[in-house]
């Protein structure tokens, strides 16, 4: 990252975007503790991420890149397992996790192991574990990749509702039409930096127009073997 | 053959157990012969076609029958296995080698039961039942307790634990020391494992560490109680109290390298490739505080816990502070 210097307000949607390398998931990375920056400072809900790393870590739900999840453990054992960490009972977390499970149509895969579930099935118990605890910040890498519709639709009405009661998320994508639709602040990145950042509604064209212009053209090319050319 | 698969052997490079035993080797009897045999055999006993991805495998025209043979015939293609068997008729005779090709097929028959019926049958999976310990950080233990259960080192204690109590039973007049001796021998099976705590976590699983609001100590607690656990239940029918010393020493040991050394295992195979001088300390302290609990009092595992404590908080301090080696 290179000079990133960004404020998401509480209860706001902020869509992080930028091509494949850009520094997105470094950023995630970053504000949830798993990275250190090399200079500057990274605040969550007032709490320095460097200096109360805990008190931090206690507040937030995360999806990371890798997910983060045990093979060793099922889908509803991962659950079982966050739940007491973040200081439910263990009923609550038995009555949340039923919940969610049936929210994420996971009910059926629940017993089985994560090392034999299907990258959607993992990814939703990722989503999950960072649901469970209702945290007051959420940081989603690429929640929308993977998934089913009805778990994406499921999922776009949930981040609306907790973040209409004071829920700040921050999420990244590459799925443009669901963060037109979704987000209310627009953070744009390219090589590090960022490029555009603004709500929805004082974007000058289409978002896609807007990340085409500033952050990535399209590629144009001939694939005359395949019969087809790009632009 | 392949040269992937000669690189198997190097999971029991640096295995206290496997050492020790090599060490015997000149002056043991029959026993530590097959059970030296069977730890060569073994890394080459895996399931071959977990090995392919299961998207090209369902590509394959394999019939079940085929696939069944293959994993049967696995172990056969090894030349290791041909070599063990021929140094077993050559030094001893051949009713002898034929008994250890039966002990390594059922113990191939039992590996291929752990890989292969868990896939398709969960509920016949034995590690879906490990319970959860309870307490927050309770998932984490049942987590690691299914890990370590998911390696052989324990396998070779529970045949030390059974072989030592049918001793005790079938013997007119067992020898008393020789379960305190016991009981050390099944915590060194698992010594290694306490200098590779990490070994079987993912890349995946070193990030949820690091985003959960726990500290350092924690994490290596969960693991030292699933191990702990495991340890005394092998050990409860020799000696509980010479088991615990060593348990506690063999963690404490442990913590260092496996903090700071990040030694990744596989599952289904001993563990193997952690330091040599780490697994000599953690032998050395294993056996004297082992001895010094069976031949004084119970009072000796009080300075045990007290530098075992030291350990995990130091270590765990250390967690906190540079973050688990790991590719996360």
């Amino acid at each position: 990252m290179d000079r990133l210097s960004l404020e998401v307000e509480t209860g706001a949607i902020c869509a992080f975007l930028g091509p494949n390398g850009a520094g997105k998931s470094t950023t995630v990375k970053m504000l949830t503790g798993l990275l250190k920056p090399t200079s500057g400072e990274a605040v969550v809900a007032g709490l320095n991420v460097a200096s109360e790393p805990l008190a931090v870590k206690r507040i937030i739900g995360v999806l990371p890149e890798n997910l983060g999840l045990f093979d060793a453990l099922t889908v509803e054992e991962h659950l079982y397992l966050s739940g007491p960490i973040y200081g439910l009972s263990r009923g609550e977390t038995r009555a949340r996790t039923d919940q969610l499970l049936r929210a994420l149509a996971l009910e059926n895969g629940r017993t089985t192991f994560i090392e034999h579930c299907s990258y959607g099935m993992r990814k939703k118990t990722a989503l999950a574990m960072a649901l469970l605890h209702n945290p007051r910040v959420l940081f989603l890498d690429e929640p929308f990749e993977g998934i089913d519709p009805v778990t994406s639709k499921t999922l776009r009405g949930l981040l609306t509702t907790v973040a209409a009661r004071g829920v700040t998320v921050f999420l990244t994508s590459h799925i443009l039409t669901i963060v037109e639709r979704l987000a209310t602040q627009i953070v744009m990145i390219r090589d590090g930096r960022a490029v555009w950042n603004s709500r929805p509604d004082e974007l000058p064209k289409s978002l896609e127009d807007v990340y085409f212009d500033l952050v990535e053209p399209p590629i144009e090319e001939d694939l005359p073997w395949l019969g087809c050319s790009l632009s | 053959m392949t040269y992937r698969d000669l690189q198997k052997l190097g999971s029991l490079a640096g295995n206290n157990f496997f050492l020790f035993v090599f060490l015997l080797l000149g002056q043991s009897g029959g026993f530590l012969q097959v059970l030296l045999g069977l730890l060569l055999l073994f890394p080459f006993s895996s399931d071959p076609l977990r090995s392919i991805p299961s998207e090209r495998l369902q590509q394959w025209p394999l019939t079940p029958r085929i696939a069944f043979a293959l994993r049967l015939a696995s172990v056969w293609f090894s030349p290791v296995a041909w070599i063990t068997v021929g140094l077993i008729v050559w030094t001893k005779s051949f009713q002898f080698a034929a008994t250890f090709v039966g002990i390594s097929a059922l113990f191939y028959a039992l590996g291929s039961l752990f890989t292969w019926v868990p896939a398709r049958a969960p509920r016949l999976n034995i590690l879906s039942h490990v319970p959860d310990f309870g307490g927050s950080i309770g998932g984490l233990v049942r987590k690691n307790a299914r890990e370590l259960l998911s390696i052989l080192d324990p396998y070779a204690g529970l045949v030390l634990t059974l072989s030592a109590t049918a001793y005790r039973f079938l013997s007119s007049r067992p020898e008393p020391d020789a379960f305190m001796i016991l009981s050390m021998l099944v915590a060194l099976t698992l010594s290694t494992y306490a200098l590779c705590l990490f070994g079987l976590d993912t890349a995946s699983g070193f990030t949820r560490y690091l985003l959960f609001p726990i500290r350092g100590w924690q994490i290596l607690l969960a693991k030292d109680v699933a191990f702990l656990t495991v340890l005394l239940i092998l050990v409860a029918p020799l000696h509980l109290l010479a088991g615990l010393a060593a348990g506690l020493m063999a963690l404490t040991v442990g913590h260092h390298s496996s903090v700071r050394y990040r030694v990744p295992q596989t599952h289904w195979r001993f563990t193997g490739g952690a330091p040599l001088t780490s697994g000599l300390l953690q032998a050395f302290l294993m056996f004297s505080a082992g001895t010094l609990v069976a031949r004084t009092n119970a009072w000796v595992l009080l300075p045990c816990v007290a530098l075992f404590a030291a350990s995990l908080w130091y270590f765990g301090r250390d967690m906190d502070q540079a973050g688990l080696r790991s590719d996360a």
